[in-house]
């Protein structure tokens, strides 16, 4: 019987428990709120001792612009490469920091983001934004509507 | 405790920590339809694809000649690997053509990638990196193929199939227009093309059961002017090659995913488009499902499609015709040269369509035939369920997407061709939006192949010359008026062959293998070759012995010592 989520083996999830690191996306979810003029934030953060993004998805409703909060709650300096058209972005979090992001992506798809300092990738630091939706009608195909999965 | 908190600041741009000046000198700006008109007559740069409206990847620049390429050496080397998780992490490739514009180069990696390089030194001047999302359709992996310059814009497409416009000094985004869905499976990898006030994009997706389309936006706005499909509705044109009943047709394919040629005195636009969807299940799209398969010439101005010639009708064997459509002249005659997938190479009367001559140009090819008038035969194809069929070329083809070229002055083209079999097994499989769509398992052979770079004199189909290598050759050829031409191998060497006899002149190790197009341009009177080398793509079916190769991400330039 296969255990599909950290609830039913929790053991094997964390930093130096079974794994040297936390499996990376193994983490909760939180989703973007969106403001009246359509741009969209969420905050994002570091527990101490779990070199994890808390939550390790964040969920847009649909591509735009997003508003980031950075806090760095751990003990130890980490950082942040995060996915954005143009240009990905990057901000240094020294211990108990907190910082801004602007991104800006298209979606439907979901982009890693990480914190690109020794292996803090490998030990959890990396996380993942999803993003909702469909692509503009114009761009769709002239076709009946198909079956999906 | 959040009042205690260090004042992290905000994110900056990743390429702001790097040496880059972030400005390129204004040099796009003057470039025009008219200049990629006469491409030629400027052959210090190379302003389009494939350096000239006719395709011929040839240029008249001969400072490095015959005599002299055995001094040859790299003048700078530009490295452009990546941070972080992308799409495609194991197959990536390097497939790009350099666009050169008086002295700055701009050429596009994967995931998004575009770099403006000063020509002379290979130094970063800017960068933009679009965000490509990790879970974007790609069959063959994450590749782009190049971009388009005019106007003081550079045009390229991204994996998630947008169509992005960037000022050419700074790389910022002008305009971004989505140009597929890639819920649909749609994607795109091939370098724009600029005709007259237009961008044209062809949509890539094919594998995945989309209906293929070839688009215009307006250079300056963005804004969509027209789409032509590639498979036709029920009651166009060609909808009576498509089963009458059911959604055959509006699952394909026949994406025109490489760019095409442009004849400005016939106004259209010459270009390969793919297979059929399901590649290899015929049963479900009974009858020759145009066009796929086919040349289809396009008018520039209204994307109607004015004439086609159908290479593999009802095609099983996943033999897309995307290869670029060489245009040239014989004997008065405004001619068109396509070497396919299937093994044959097609001479066409680009005014009307018509067959000029069909010849082989593998040595192995067993699907079927096809006879001087152009009479295609099957002969091995998928047919029963779970049956294996073996057969040659296999679905990688006898040429890839990897371009040839001609030789006005040797009058000779030079094809770089993939000697592979391969067995495919018929398994039926329900439509499912997304989700790959080829209806067979595909084994591609991974003992006895050959390549190489073969000499055919179009007037005759008769192969002039041959350079064997023993493993397939799966990137471009380059030709120039120095009598040589050059190509790169999987294994990483790229040489210099004499373009009379073939002759290998010079070779040199780049360290991964060569999966792009070379170019050449020169500087204040400097002769520079380039070519990118980073092993890649769908390595499983044009090489599948070479999956394990080097995977690499450099740009060469090579010049003779000053």
């Amino acid at each position: 019987m296969a255990a599909t989520t950290e609830n039913e083996a929790p053991e094997l999830f964390g930093q130096n428990k079974a794994t040297l690191g936390r499996m990376i996306s193994h983490g909760g979810v939180g989703y973007a709120e969106e403001g009246p003029d359509g741009r969209m934030h969420a905050t994002i953060r570091i527990e101490p001792d779990q070199i994890a993004w808390e939550p390790a998805i964040t969920v847009m409703p649909h591509g735009g612009d997003l508003d980031l909060t950075l806090i760095n709650d751990d003990l130890n300096t980490h950082c942040a490469l995060l996915p954005s058209n143009g240009d990905s972005q990057f901000l240094w979090l020294v211990n108990h920091s907190r910082g801004t992001a602007t991104l800006n992506l298209d979606g439907p798809g979901y982009y890693w983001f990480s914190s690109p300092t020794g292996n803090d990738e490998g030990r959890g630091l990396t996380g993942a934004i999803l993003v909702q939706g469909d692509v503009p009608e114009e761009a769709r195909l002239d076709r009946p509507p198909q079956p999906r999965p | 405790m959040t009042e205690q908190y260090v004042d992290a600041g905000r994110a900056v741009g990743w390429g702001s920590l790097s040496g880059m000046p972030h400005s390129a000198p204004q040099v796009a700006q003057s470039v025009t339809y008219d200049r990629i008109l006469r491409a030629r007559s400027e052959p210090y740069n190379w302003l389009t694809y494939y350096g000239a409206y006719d395709g011929q990847r040839y240029s008249p620049l001969d400072q490095i000649n015959a005599d002299n390429v055995r001094r040859l050496t790299p003048a700078w080397v530009f490295q452009c690997g990546s941070s972080g998780l992308h799409a495609g992490a194991s197959t990536y490739a390097f497939e790009s053509t350099p666009i050169v514009v008086d002295g700055v180069m701009y050429v596009t990696g994967w995931d998004g990638f575009v770099w403006a390089l000063d020509a002379a030194t290979g130094k970063e001047l800017w960068r933009h990196k679009h965000a490509v999302p990790f879970d974007t359709s790609l069959c063959c992996g994450n590749v782009n193929r190049g971009v388009a310059v005019a106007h003081g814009k550079v045009f390229v497409v991204s994996a998630n199939a947008h169509v992005l416009a960037l000022d050419a000094s700074t790389g910022q985004v002008v305009w971004d227009k989505t140009s597929g869905d890639v819920r649909a499976g749609e994607s795109g990898t091939q370098a724009p093309l600029i005709v007259k006030d237009k961008v044209i994009v062809g949509s890539a997706g094919g594998e995945f059961g989309v209906r293929g389309h070839l688009d215009a936006f307006d250079i300056e706005t963005g804004d969509h002017l027209w789409r032509c499909y590639t498979v036709p509705k029920p009651g166009e044109p060609g909808s009576e090659t498509w089963p009458k009943d059911g959604e055959a047709w509006a699952r394909g394919g026949g994406n025109p995913w490489l760019t095409g040629t442009y004849d400005p005195e016939l106004n259209l636009l010459i270009v390969g488009t793919g297979n059929p969807a399901p590649d290899f299940d015929g049963g479900v799209r009974e009858g020759d499902n145009l066009f796929t398969d086919s040349t289809i010439a396009v008018d520039a101005d209204t994307g109607e499609i004015r004439w086609h010639y159908q290479c593999t009708p009802h095609d099983l064997w996943d033999y897309d015709s995307i290869g670029e459509n060489i245009l040239f002249e014989q004997d008065g005659r405004k001619l068109a040269a396509h070497f396919d997938k299937n093994g044959y190479a097609f001479i066409l009367d680009r005014t009307n369509g018509q067959l000029v001559r069909v010849f082989p140009f593998v040595d192995r090819i067993t699907w079927g035939d096809i006879d001087a008038q152009g009479n295609v035969t099957a002969k091995v194809y998928p047919e029963k369920e779970g049956d294996p069929v073996h057969f040659w070329p296999g679905p990688a083809g006898a040429k890839e997407w990897t371009h040839a070229a001609y030789n006005p002055n040797t009058e000779l083209f030079y094809v770089p061709v993939q000697d592979v079999g391969a067995t495919a097994t018929r398994r039926r499989r329900e439509f499912k939006e997304g989700i790959p769509y080829w209806g067979a398992g595909v084994a591609v052979d991974g003992t006895d192949m050959a390549g190489s770079v073969s000499a055919f004199d179009p007037a005759t189909g008769n192969e002039v010359w041959r350079w064997r290598n023993e493993v397939p050759m799966c990137a471009s050829v380059l030709t120039t008026g120095g009598d040589l031409v050059f190509a790169g191998e999987p294994t990483g060497e790229f040489h210099a062959f004499n373009a009379r006899n073939g002759a290998p002149l010079w070779q040199f190790q780049c360290g991964s293998g060569h999966h792009s197009s070379p170019m050449t341009y020169s500087v204040d009177g400097r002769q520079f070759v380039a070519v990118p080398t980073g092993w890649g793509g769908w390595v499983e079916g044009f090489a599948p012995m070479m999956l394990g190769q080097t995977h690499g991400a450099a740009l060469f330039a090579f010049a003779l010592p000053e």
